[in-house]
């Protein structure tokens, strides 16, 4: 039995000891990935271990451990451990873009960063508290910022890394202001603090408090990429290296959500509050699903095209923040963005073999695919079938859920949308599904090898797509139980 | 009330009048003359001089500044932890020392980083 | 003439209020980012005035938003780190650090 918080400590540690080996030993950089990868997998083994919260080191309201925070600290380990092992795939295109005064240089620390961020991102899933929010926000936030812009040669990765700067930091502005608005009026910066005083709040300062509490959403909608804050998606992802690519879509991504339910809690709880926050959950869901689906439509590059995709699922999932009055939810949640870290790795990994490959990631790079590469070819038809919603997919069953939960909390509307939008989707996703199927390859272009331990990936990728999607079982058991 | 800023502008008055003081000195002692504009230009063989590029910095010199800053902003931590240290020990235990202590470790792991990669040698 | 809570919030709303117009209306990314600081700062002033402006708990002001404020503080000097280093590496590469030039990524 060990103290939950042993884990993200343990995860810091594994950081600076990756740095540390970086810096002083002169070993082939890939071993620090490898090294990486085999530890979080060990720390993911302890997550299985975990003990009750030990009284008085650490105030309660500043870390929870509840089952979705051990579910997403679960989650974010495997999408670290597979970031990496994309990175390693990636690394050769990487160095291309890095100026090498020696041999590999800047792999370590594309290697090591990830490994904050994960720390980071677990702190954010337990933080109870707007100081914790706050620092473990801004330790993925700035990770990230280094991450996006880190192929220094590429003018498209500076180019993503200063948009990512720049909106960033004016969510990040946006996110302390309101928490200052938050604190004036309630007088705690701990959630559980806000929830007690929120009831009590006097009339005439209640709109201060919806102003905090738009403020922080702001902020909020940025990292979970929630139209209208979703201007820097595109270009973000587009520009970054692809690993980074995968991870800020699926890890930011879903430590956002968990922070955005925690943040709401108090609010969707307080009869004041919850009709006025609905209202505006509401609207962001609906747009979101509207505008990322269309917008998704005309896209021509995959890595463009995914993005546009990321923001309408976050669409979806907007849906189920808006319906959280509905008990399944917050599971529903859960179970999404799981479903959304296998398929969005699947994609990514298949995108990442053939761009290495063609030198593109244009739809028309995957012409033919299915003659160039028929394991590739496979492997991206099933991921693009399950972020569509395919039934047998895990897509299928997140989306589900989602629109089962809405429809118990009287959110028709975003219903009818969220079944339009659906089938948007089926357009775009199958656009690419057809360019790979009935499209002739193109004349320069060659098959594209595998490595064995790639092909065993995307199996397992693969299967766990279809399996969870028949039985989500566990994964749904992880999300109720600690 | 005001009078509790007597000692503010006091100093203010010091800061300034040492400062005038020095400069007139400057001025009434120094030998440099009548200054003109045309006197002041550099002698270019007759040709109008024309103002030289920016002077180049090293980037060596903002990384230096960057880390100087990021090790320096760290010390805002310790002066409220020295503030209840005493009071916190004699109530909770050695907590707050281990604490700071493992905060200290990981910037000094930071330091050795940054040492090692060369981000504070100068002269290259 | 004393000085109340809505002073200080009125001045930090004013600082907000600057830094978000700077971020939308200037092009030069160092004044962007310079903007992006005043609104952190915005933050700070009010963290403290409303910290400082509450009834004292036991004798004792509540201190929660002054060491927000310090993690505030430290989170700024990094992500400005951060950002001048990623600003002068598009620097280098570009030679410009205005907004209209970032225009590799269309699609």
């Amino acid at each position: 039995m060990i103290v939950p918080y042993a884990l993200e400590i343990s995860v810091v540690c594994v950081g600076i000891f990756l740095l540390m080996v970086d810096a002083f030993l002169k070993t082939d950089k890939t071993t620090i990935a490898w090294t990486g990868v085999v530890v979080l997998l060990a720390i993911f083994g302890l997550t299985f271990a975990l003990g009750p919260m030990p009284k008085g080191v650490i105030p309660e309201a500043f870390y929870v451990l509840d089952p979705t925070a051990l579910f997403f600290k679960r989650f974010l380990l495997l999408a670290t451990v597979l970031t990496l092992i994309l990175s390693i795939d990636y690394s050769p295109v990487y160095q291309k873009f890095v100026p090498a005064a020696v041999p590999q240089a800047g792999l370590g620390e594309f290697f090591t960063l990830p490994v904050f961020a994960c720390a980071g991102m677990m702190f954010m899933v337990s933080a109870n508290d707007f100081i914790m929010i706050f620092v473990a926000l801004e330790l993925v936030t700035i990770t990230f910022y280094v991450l996006v812009a880190s192929m220094r040669k590429n003018q498209g990765s500076l180019e993503a890394g200063v948009k990512y700067l720049i909106l960033g930091a004016l969510s990040t502005g946006f996110l302390v202001y309101g928490i200052t608005w938050l604190y004036g009026i309630t007088g705690y910066t701990s959630l559980d603090g806000i929830q007690s005083v929120l009831p009590r709040v006097p009339e005439q300062y209640q709109p201060s408090v919806l102003f905090g509490l738009g403020l922080v959403l702001v902020a909020l909608g940025f990292k979970v990429a929630a139209v209208p804050f979703q201007f820097w998606v595109p270009d973000v992802y587009q520009g970054a290296p692809t690993p980074v690519t995968a991870y800020l879509s699926v890890a930011s991504k879903a430590a956002g959500f968990v922070v955005l339910l925690r943040v709401l809690e108090p609010f969707v709880t307080t009869p004041t509050f919850q009709v006025k926050v609905f209202g505006i959950l509401t609207i962001l869901a609906a747009v979101t699903l509207i505008l990322g689906n269309l917008a998704a439509m005309s896209q021509q590059n995959l890595k463009r095209l995914l993005a546009y995709s990321s923001i309408a699922h976050a669409g979806y999932l907007l849906v189920a923040v808006a319906s959280l009055s509905a008990p399944g939810a917050k599971v529903a949640i859960g179970f999404y963005l799981g479903g959304y870290l296998l398929m969005t790795f699947l994609a990514f990994l298949v995108l990442l073999n053939v761009a290495k490959v063609s030198g593109g990631d244009d739809i028309r790079d995957f012409n033919g695919l299915g003659k160039r590469s028929p394991v590739l070819a496979l492997a991206l038809l099933i991921s693009m079938l399950s972020l569509a919603g395919l039934p047998f997919t895990i897509g299928f069953l997140g989306k589900f859920f989602i629109f089962e939960a809405a429809l118990a909390s009287g959110q028709y509307v975003l219903v009818v949308l969220g079944a339009i939008t659906v089938a948007c989707g089926f357009y775009y996703y199958l656009k690419v599904v057809m360019a790979m199927y009935w499209q002739p390859p193109a004349p320069s272009a060659t098959n594209i090898q595998v490595s064995p331990f790639g092909q065993f990936l995307i199996a397992l990728l693969v299967l766990a797509i279809i399996i969870f999607g028949i039985f989500p079982q566990p994964i749904l058991g992880a999300l109720t139980h600690l | 009330m005001l009078i509790d800023f007597l000692p503010i502008l006091l100093h203010v008055v010091v800061a300034v009048g040492f400062a005038t003081v020095v400069l007139v000195l400057n001025i009434a002692l120094g030998r440099a003359g009548k200054r003109t504009k045309i006197k002041d230009t550099a002698y270019e063989c007759g040709v109008i001089p024309e103002p030289g590029p920016q002077p180049r910095f090293s980037v060596k010199f903002y990384l230096v500044a960057m880390l100087f800053i990021l090790f320096d902003i760290e010390v805002v931590f310790m002066y409220p932890w020295a503030v209840v240290y005493r009071d916190y020990i004699a109530q909770h235990g050695m907590l707050i020392f281990w604490s700071m202590l493992s905060f200290v470790i990981i910037l000094l792991f930071g330091y050795a980083y940054a040492v090692k990669k060369g981000a504070l040698e100068w002269g290259r | 003439m004393t000085l109340t809570l809505g002073h200080f919030l009125l001045v930090s709303g004013l600082l907000f209020a600057l830094g978000l117009a700077g971020v939308m209306l200037r092009r030069n990314i160092i004044v962007i980012f310079m903007c992006l600081e005043m609104m952190l700062n915005a933050a700070n002033l009010s963290l403290v005035a409303f910290s400082r402006f509450r009834p004292p708990i036991d004798g004792m002001p509540d201190y929660n938003a002054q060491i927000l404020v310090f993690f505030i503080i430290t989170v700024a000097a990094a992500e400005v780190a951060v950002g001048l280093a990623i600003i002068v590496a598009l620097f280098r590469a570009k030679q410009t650090v205005h907004v209209e030039d970032l225009n590799s990524l269309k699609f």
